[in-house]
C-alpha cells in the first residue's frame, strides 16, 4: 500500500510503524484484507498525511510487478 | 443553509416544494420551483400574475425559459460540481443578453474561492452552509477589486 | 520586453496571498484533495509520480536575464538544481515541497513571473513564434497580442472552470513556428490590402483524438479580437462536453457540430454579446506594442567569418539565423545535448546563460516550443565569443532541426499518467546519431516522443512520432510517420505493430534507409519524400524482410 506524502509529494509505503519513505519497511497485504486497509487510507487522507493512495501489486515472489511502481519506488531511471 | 450577499447574511424568502407536496394550486410568490414544476404551473402563474422563483441545475439549459424570464423574481442555479463552469456563462447571458434584472443565486457544490467570480458574472448571492460563512467573507475581502476584464 | 504595471504587480501579489491561504486550508484539512486540486492546478502545481511539480509560465517564451537568474536560484533553493523547459514555452520544477510553493511564487512575483493558469481547465499560457519580431517575413509581431490576450484571460471570471484546458497560439508569419493548427485556437496575423487582422482557426489538438484546426474566420479586425475570443469561449463553455474528459476539448465539439454550425453559433454570440468595453482601441494597442520594440541594435555589414574550427562552423550553419537587422544573428541554443533529458537545463547553465545574454544579447532569452532556447540579438562580430562560452556550458550542440533535436515529454520517469518512458528513447536516439555528419545526411527531421496517449510530446505531428505504450507490463513503442505541426500541418499515420525499446532504434534506422533510398536530390527532406512516396513504401521496408520486427 503506498501513497504520496502530502507535504513533499514523496512516495511513501505503509509499514507496521506507519507511513515510511522506504519500501523495505512496507507491509505486504493479502488481497483479502484490502478493505481493512482502505479504511486506514481514508483516515490518513482526512488527517492530511497522504494524498493519492494506491496499492502496489506484487508478483508471487513478493517483488514489485509493474514498471510504474518500480520507478515510483526507485526514482527516475535517467541521470539528472 | 444561509444566504450570503457579499458580506451580508440575508434572509431566504423562498421555499422549494417537494414533489409529494407539490400542487399547482399551492404556488405562491415565495415558491421556488424546479423546471418541471414550473412547466406544470406555468398557466396558473401567468393567469394569476404571480412571480415565482425557479431552481435550475447547472446542466439544465436556460434556452426554454428565455422568453419567460419576467415570471421569475429569482433564478437559482445549482452547481452539481464546482468544476462545472456553465453557470458562469448562464449568469452572464441572463444579465447581458436577456437583460434579466431579478435576483440570481448560486447554490450547490461551490467553493469560497469562486465567490468573486460568481458575483462578477452576475450572481447576486450564494446559498451556503452557515458554518462556512467566515471563510466566504474572508475570501471576499481578500479581493482588491483589480481585474483585467471590464 | 513587457514590464508589469502597478496593477499587474498587485494582481500577482494578491494571487500569491490567495494561494498561501489555499495551501493553509489544505494543510489543516479545511479543503479536501478533490477541492484543492483545481485550485493548485490553477497555480501550476501538479502531483507527479515522486513529487509535486510546479509549472511556471514564460509568457510567449520571453525571458529576461534577471528572470532566468531567478529561475536558477529557485532550482537551487527549492528544487534539485535544474529545470525542464516544455513544449508550451514554460518551465517545470520537478521537486518542490507543498509548503514551499507559496514562497516560490512570491519570489517569482518579484521578477514579474507567475504560475497562473499553467494548468487546470482554464485558458493557458498563450504561446507564440519564438522568432517573433526578429525576422523579415513577419506581418506583425505576435507578442503584443499574446500580452493583450494574457491579460484578458487571467482570472477570467467566466472561463476559469471550462470543460477542459484551453490553449491559444499566435503566429505573425506564414511560416508557422508556433504550431497554431494543433491548438484550441490558432491565430495568424495576415495582411489584407493595407490592413492587418487575424485568421482564426479553432479545434486543433492532439491527445487521443488529434485534429488539425479549422478556419472559422478569414479576417478578424484587431479591435474585435477579445470579443471574438469571448464568443468562442462562451460557446464552448456552454456546449463542451463535461461527462467524459476525453471528449471535453473544443476539438470534439467543433467536430460534432461541424465547423459551419460552430461558426454560426460563435458569430451569433459575437453579434449579440459583444461588449464595447472589450473593443481594443488603437491607443491601447500601441501602448502594448511599445514594450516590444527592438532594443538599440546596430546595423552593420559585418559577416560571420569562417573559422578554422570545424565545430564552430557546424554550429553556425545549424544553430544561427540572420537577424532582420543586418550584421546580427539569432542564436539557437540546443537543450538536446547527448546526455541530458531534452529540455533540461541546470542552474549553473541558467546563471551563466543569463550573463551571456547580458553581455551579448541585450539581456534577452527566449524559449521555443521545441524545447530549446534563443539568444535573439547577437552581433556577428561577437558570435565566436558567444559560441565559445556556450560550448563550455555544453550548450553548443549543433543539432537544431536535425534528428537529435527531438521533442520529448517527461514520460514515466516523472509523469503519473505515463504508460512508458520517453526520455531514455530520446537519449538512445541522441547516442545513435551522435555524429554531426551523419545527422546532416538525414536532413531536417523532427522526432517527437510521448509517454502516453495524452501526447504532450506531440508525437502525432512528429515527422516520426513515437508513442510509448504498455503491453502486458512491457514498454512498447508505436511509430507514426508524416506528421507536421507547420503551416502544412498533418497528423502522422501509424506504420503498424509497435516495437520493443530494443527494436525501436532498428526500426528508425530502417525508416531512414527508406527515406535515403527515395531521395531524388540532396534537397529532399524527410517530409518531401514521405509525401511523395506515401506510407506503404516505408511499411514494406520496415516489416517485410525482417520476419518478426517486434
Ligand atoms: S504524454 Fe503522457 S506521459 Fe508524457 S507528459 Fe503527457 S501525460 Fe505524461
Amino acid at each position: 500500500m503506498s501513497a504520496n506524502d502530502l507535504l513533499t509529494g514523496k512516495v511513501v509505503f505503509y509499514s507496521p510503524g506507519g507511513w515510511s519513505f522506504r519500501s523495505n519497511d512496507a507491509l505486504k497485504i493479502n488481497i483479502k484484507d484490502i478493505e481493512k486497509f482502505q479504511r486506514i487510507i481514508e483516515e490518513d487522507e482526512k488527517r492530511c498525511i497522504i494524498v493519492s493512495p494506491e496499492f502496489v501489486e506484487l508478483d508471487e515472489s513478493g517483488h514489485i510487478k509493474t514498471l510504474r511502481d518500480k520507478i515510483r519506488n526507485s526514482g527516475v531511471t535517467i541521470e539528472i | 443553509m444561509i444566504i450570503l450577499e457579499k458580506q451580508t447574511e440575508k434572509k431566504n424568502l423562498y421555499q422549494r416544494i417537494s414533489q409529494d407536496e407539490f400542487s399547482v394550486n399551492k404556488i405562491k410568490t415565495s415558491s421556488m420551483l424546479s423546471l418541471n414544476q414550473f412547466m406544470e404551473a406555468e398557466k396558473r402563474i401567468k393567469s394569476k400574475n404571480l412571480k415565482v422563483g425557479i431552481f435550475l441545475n447547472s446542466d439544465q439549459s436556460l434556452d426554454c425559459l428565455k422568453d419567460k424570464l419576467e415570471l421569475f423574481s429569482i433564478i437559482q442555479i445549482n452547481f452539481k460540481s464546482f468544476k462545472d463552469g456553465r453557470p458562469f456563462t448562464m449568469a452572464k447571458e441572463l444579465r447581458k443578453l436577456h437583460l434579466y434584472n431579478g435576483e440570481v443565486r448560486a447554490s450547490g457544490h461551490i467553493l469560497p474561492d469562486q465567490f468573486v467570480f460568481l458575483l462578477r458574472c452576475g450572481f447576486d448571492n450564494v446559498e451556503i452552509d452557515g458554518k462556512e460563512k467566515k471563510e466566504w467573507i474572508e475570501l471576499y475581502n481578500m479581493d482588491e477589486g483589480l481585474y483585467y476584464q471590464p | 520586453m513587457y514590464k508589469y504595471s502597478e496593477k499587474d504587480k498587485k494582481i500577482i501579489a494578491g494571487r500569491v496571498k490567495q494561494f498561501r491561504n489555499q495551501v493553509q486550508r489544505r494543510l489543516n484539512g479545511k479543503i479536501s484533495e478533490e477541492e484543492f486540486k483545481p485550485l493548485r492546478l490553477m497555480n501550476g502545481l501538479y502531483l507527479q509520480l515522486h513529487a509535486y511539480m510546479l509549472r511556471v509560465a514564460i509568457p510567449y517564451g520571453e525571458l529576461s536575464s534577471r528572470q532566468l537568474r531567478k529561475l536558477a536560484e529557485i532550482a537551487d533553493k527549492y528544487d534539485r538544481g535544474y529545470g525542464h523547459f516544455t513544449t508550451r514555452q514554460n518551465i517545470q520544477f520537478n521537486w518542490p515541497k507543498l509548503p514551499d510553493v507559496p514562497d516560490i511564487l512570491e519570489e517569482l512575483s518579484k521578477v514579474e513571473m507567475h504560475a497562473i493558469q499553467t494548468s487546470g481547465n482554464c485558458i493557458r499560457n498563450i504561446s507564440a513564434d519564438h522568432l517573433a519580431g526578429l525576422t523579415n517575413d513577419e506581418v506583425e509581431d505576435p507578442r503584443p497580442w499574446c500580452e493583450i490576450i494574457r491579460k484578458w484571460s487571467t482570472f477570467h471570471p467566466e472561463f476559469s472552470f471550462l470543460p477542459r484546458k484551453f490553449k491559444i497560439a499566435i503566429t505573425g508569419c506564414e511560416n508557422d513556428r508556433a504550431a497554431i493548427l494543433v491548438h484550441d485556437i490558432g491565430l495568424k496575423l495576415i495582411k489584407k490590402g493595407s490592413r492587418i487582422g487575424f485568421q482564426v482557426f479553432v479545434g486543433g489538438g492532439q491527445g487521443r483524438t488529434p485534429y488539425i484546426a479549422k478556419k472559422i474566420n478569414d479576417f478578424l479586425l484587431k479591435k474585435d479580437l477579445l470579443n471574438y475570443l469571448e464568443a468562442i469561449l462562451t460557446t464552448y463553455n456552454q456546449l463542451g462536453r463535461r461527462d467524459n474528459i476525453y471528449k471535453a476539448r473544443i476539438k470534439i465539439l467543433v467536430n460534432q457540430l461541424g465547423v459551419e454550425k460552430f461558426k454560426e453559433l460563435v458569430d451569433e454570440s459575437f453579434k449579440k454579446l459583444s461588449d464595447k468595453k472589450l473593443e481594443l482601441n488603437e491607443t491601447t494597442i500601441q501602448k502594448i506594442f511599445k514594450f516590444f520594440e527592438l532594443p538599440n541594435i546596430k546595423h552593420c555589414n559585418e559577416k560571420i567569418s569562417i573559422s578554422s574550427n570545424q565545430k564552430f562552423n557546424n554550429w553556425i550553419k545549424q544553430n544561427t539565423i540572420p537577424h532582420k537587422i543586418l550584421g546580427n544573428s539569432i542564436v539557437l541554443i540546443s537543450l538536446k545535448s547527448e546526455n541530458r533529458p531534452p529540455g533540461d537545463a541546470n542552474s549553473m547553465q541558467m546563471y551563466k546563460l543569463a550573463n551571456i545574454a547580458d553581455k551579448f544579447s541585450f539581456g534577452e532569452i527566449r524559449v521555443t516550443h521545441e524545447q530549446n532556447l534563443v539568444l535573439p540579438h547577437v552581433k556577428n562580430s561577437e558570435i565566436y565569443e558567444v559560441w565559445n562560452e556556450l560550448d563550455k556550458l555544453e550548450l553548443a550542440t549543433p543539432n537544431i532541426d536535425l534528428i537529435t533535436d527531438t521533442i520529448c515529454c517527461p514520460g514515466m520517469d516523472y509523469c503519473a499518467l505515463a504508460t512508458a518512458r520517453s526520455i531514455p528513447i530520446s537519449q538512445q536516439i541522441s547516442n545513435f546519431f551522435k555524429d554531426y555528419g551523419d545527422q546532416k545526411k538525414m536532413g531536417n527531421i523532427k522526432i517527437k516522443i510521448s509517454g502516453c496517449i495524452n501526447a504532450c510530446g506531440h508525437h502525432h505531428v512528429g515527422n516520426i512520432g513515437i508513442l510509448g505504450l504498455d503491453r502486458n507490463g512491457k514498454e512498447f513503442y508505436q511509430i507514426t510517420l508524416g506528421g507536421s505541426s507547420k503551416q502544412d500541418a498533418s497528423i502522422g499515420q501509424i506504420v503498424g505493430p509497435s516495437f520493443s525499446s530494443e527494436n525501436l532504434i532498428i526500426a528508425i534506422k530502417k525508416i531512414l534507409q527508406t527515406y535515403q533510398k527515395n531521395k531524388s536530390s540532396d534537397k529532399d527532406d524527410f517530409m518531401t519524400v514521405f509525401r511523395r512516396i506515401g506510407i506503404e513504401e516505408f511499411k514494406k521496408n520496415l516489416y517485410d524482410n525482417t520476419g518478426k520486427t517486434n
